[in-house]
């Protein structure tokens, strides 16, 4: 088991340096890089050189690379060029809200996605199953952030019951008030990947009724109820497991939408922020430390996979 | 040219049959005839009247008026033309470079394959709102840099589904045949096994139509996407959620119709997918979007 990790670890070690390498092609080998966005329009060639110099951008952008490189393996990301703050601080800072909305956003997910695809499933072609059918595929081609403007509308705006805008409340100091933050964002989000999850569940479990240990189950004389949740979940729910931390995974990143929409301060704004300020060492740390949560989920989804099938080989 | 003709009849006539699908089309259909004639409209998308500012839907304006005092109405049949050619272009773009790529890795399947495919790999593991926006900030905002950007994002779904299907046409007798009779491998990959591929492309193309108009309106809505006051649909949600209390239609009615018009690419996407797949293998179609 343990090698089976370190051998995964390793493997990431040429998709992170990939990703790297592909995110400083685009930031840096394309003229206008950061010393325009840096120094504005009028500047002097004076000043141009002296900003260049300053950060080290006179210097060949292979040694550049390899510098850069060499700083973030050991979680240097560089300094926030508008914020004259570490990198590694400002992302520091921003991760516990963003965590906080990948795991509420899937719990709204699971909690709408299991019943729909289990109760499609389970009467397949009927009118409930069309029915749920079709709220899946409202709640996958429903845009997040108008789904989320309606929500304020409704819950804010008209009940006054719920904040139009979302602060980062610590679920440990204050758990009523970080719920009622979270809420609104968390329902936009989940909503979405709830489609997902219910299309997901109903096509594996409708693959696993007609299995054969389904029918000597039912020959046994076992309950129905005993049939679909014991026997039949148990062996629906191994891809599921894969599908929710790929969820997970891409709440982290892909959750910049959302955060506008709420004005909630998590991982998302902060790249937003990065990007149109041009701050580069930031925009790069930001999808750095995002693609390494990325590939961490989804290592964690594979560990824990290999650990609930006892079929799959590991060794 | 008459097969080709031939099954676009089979398809439409397909899609007709079903009511969802049938619905569907009908819309896009009104929204493209509209949106390509919007200027012989009496409408006016940038006309300012600073005294009807943020006046409810009216007779006049049917979606009422926005902050400047423009008609939303007029404002959202133009963003229909943002919208639609953000689509077309990110097809344009995602299938010239994807269909090719898929081709020549499925067909080799050597060294090249493995190239090809781990440069799509690297493609794939950012979100494809992210990858957009670094795109963004690099190439500064434009119309052009949208395109660009919706258009990159495209190209791995493109090239994993030609390459899919290439890899199942690959050891057919009759591209075996081609080969045999000294047909080059261009020949073979784009007049043989092509032609033979169409169907999850096809079903691919919708699909991306919808990904990119999504796309595109986030982009727009994080106030990176086309620059105003070209009026786009995801930059009226944008400036409408600052008036949620005033005018609460303003971020409202322009989302129905953002709304509609991803709903149907999605329905047509997948009426397409399972009327293939009843005639022969549409391959792995994928319809999921990951989370914005």
């Amino acid at each position: 088991m343990i090698g089976f990790v370190l051998r995964r670890l390793v493997q990431l070690v040429p998709v992170l340096l990939i990703a790297s390498l592909g995110i400083w092609a685009i930031l840096y080998a394309v003229p206008g890089g950061p010393v325009a966005g840096l120094v504005g329009e009028n500047a002097t060639p004076e000043q141009i050189a002296a900003v260049t110099a300053q950060y080290g951008l006179d210097r060949p952008v292979v040694v550049q690379y390899l510098d850069w490189l060499r700083r973030a393996a050991v979680g240097d990301l560089g300094v926030s060029i508008y914020a004259s703050e570490p990198v590694v601080d400002l992302i520091g800072q921003r991760l516990p809200a963003t965590l906080h909305l990948a795991v509420a956003a899937t719990l709204v997910a699971l909690a709408l996605g299991i019943p729909v695809g289990v109760i499609s499933a389970i009467s397949p072609g009927s009118w409930i199953d069309r029915a749920l059918s079709a709220w899946s595929a409202l709640a996958l081609g429903v845009p997040t952030f108008w789904l989320g403007i309606l929500l304020i509308l409704w819950f804010a705006v008209d009940l006054r019951w719920l904040p139009a805008v979302s602060g980062y409340v610590p679920i440990w100091e204050e758990p009523l008030t970080a719920i009622r933050n979270l809420l609104l964002p968390a329902i936009t989000l989940g909503v979405y990947v709830s489609g997902i999850l219910a299309r997901f569940l109903r096509a594996s479990l409708v693959s696993e009724l007609r299995a054969d240990y389904v029918r000597t189950a039912r020959a046994k004389g076992l309950p129905e109820r005993q049939v679909v949740g014991i026997h039949i979940m148990r062996n629906a729910l191994l891809p599921f497991i894969t599908i929710v931390g790929l969820m997970m995974a891409s709440f982290i990143g892909g959750a910049v939408v959302t955060e506008a929409v709420f004005t909630y301060p998590g991982l998302g704004r902060l790249l937003i922020q990065a990007i149109s300020t041009r701050d580069y060492p930031l925009i790069q740390g930001c999808i750095v430390v995002i693609l390494i949560l990325y590939v961490a989920i989804n290592l964690a989804v594979d560990v824990l996979y290999a650990y609930v099938d006892p079929r799959i080989d590991y060794g | 040219m008459n097969r080709a003709w031939n099954s676009t009849l089979w398809l439409l006539s397909g899609l007709m049959a079903r009511p969802a699908s049938a619905a569907a089309l009908l819309f896009l259909a009104a929204m493209v005839i509209v949106s390509l004639f919007a200027d012989l409209l009496p409408i006016d998308p940038f006309a300012q009247r600073l005294t009807d500012a943020l006046k409810g839907p009216s007779a006049a304006n049917w979606f009422g008026t926005d902050e400047l005092g423009r008609d939303i109405f007029a404002r959202v049949i133009y963003g229909a033309r943002t919208s639609l050619s953000t689509a077309a272009a990110a097809v344009v773009i995602a299938a010239s470079v994807g269909i090719p790529v898929g081709l020549v890795a499925g067909f080799f399947g050597d060294w090249r394959d493995t190239v090809l495919m781990r440069f799509i790999d690297v493609l794939l593991a950012l979100p494809a709102i992210l990858f957009a926006m670094a795109l963004i900030a690099v190439l500064g905002r434009s119309q052009m840099a949208a395109f660009i950007a919706v258009g990159i994002t495209g190209i791995p779904n493109f090239a994993r589904i030609t390459r899919a299907r290439v890899l199942s046409l690959r050891k057919s007798d009759f591209v075996t045949a081609v080969e045999a009779f000294g047909g080059s491998s261009g020949y073979n990959m784009f007049r043989t096994i092509l032609p033979n591929a169409w169907s999850p492309i096809l079903v691919q193309v919708v699909v991306l139509c919808s990904v990119a108009i999504l796309l595109e309106a986030a982009l727009a809505f994080l106030g990176v996407g086309v620059a105003p006051p070209t009026p786009s649909w995801g930059e009226m949600l944008r400036t409408g959620k600052s008036y949620l209390y005033e005018a609460p239609y303003y971020a409202v009615l322009p989302g129905v119709i953002l709304t509609l018009t991803i709903l149907s690419f999605d329905v047509i996407g997948r009426a397409l997918a399972s009327l293939l797949e009843d005639r022969h293998d549409a391959g792995g179609v994928q319809i999921e979007r990951t989370a914005s």
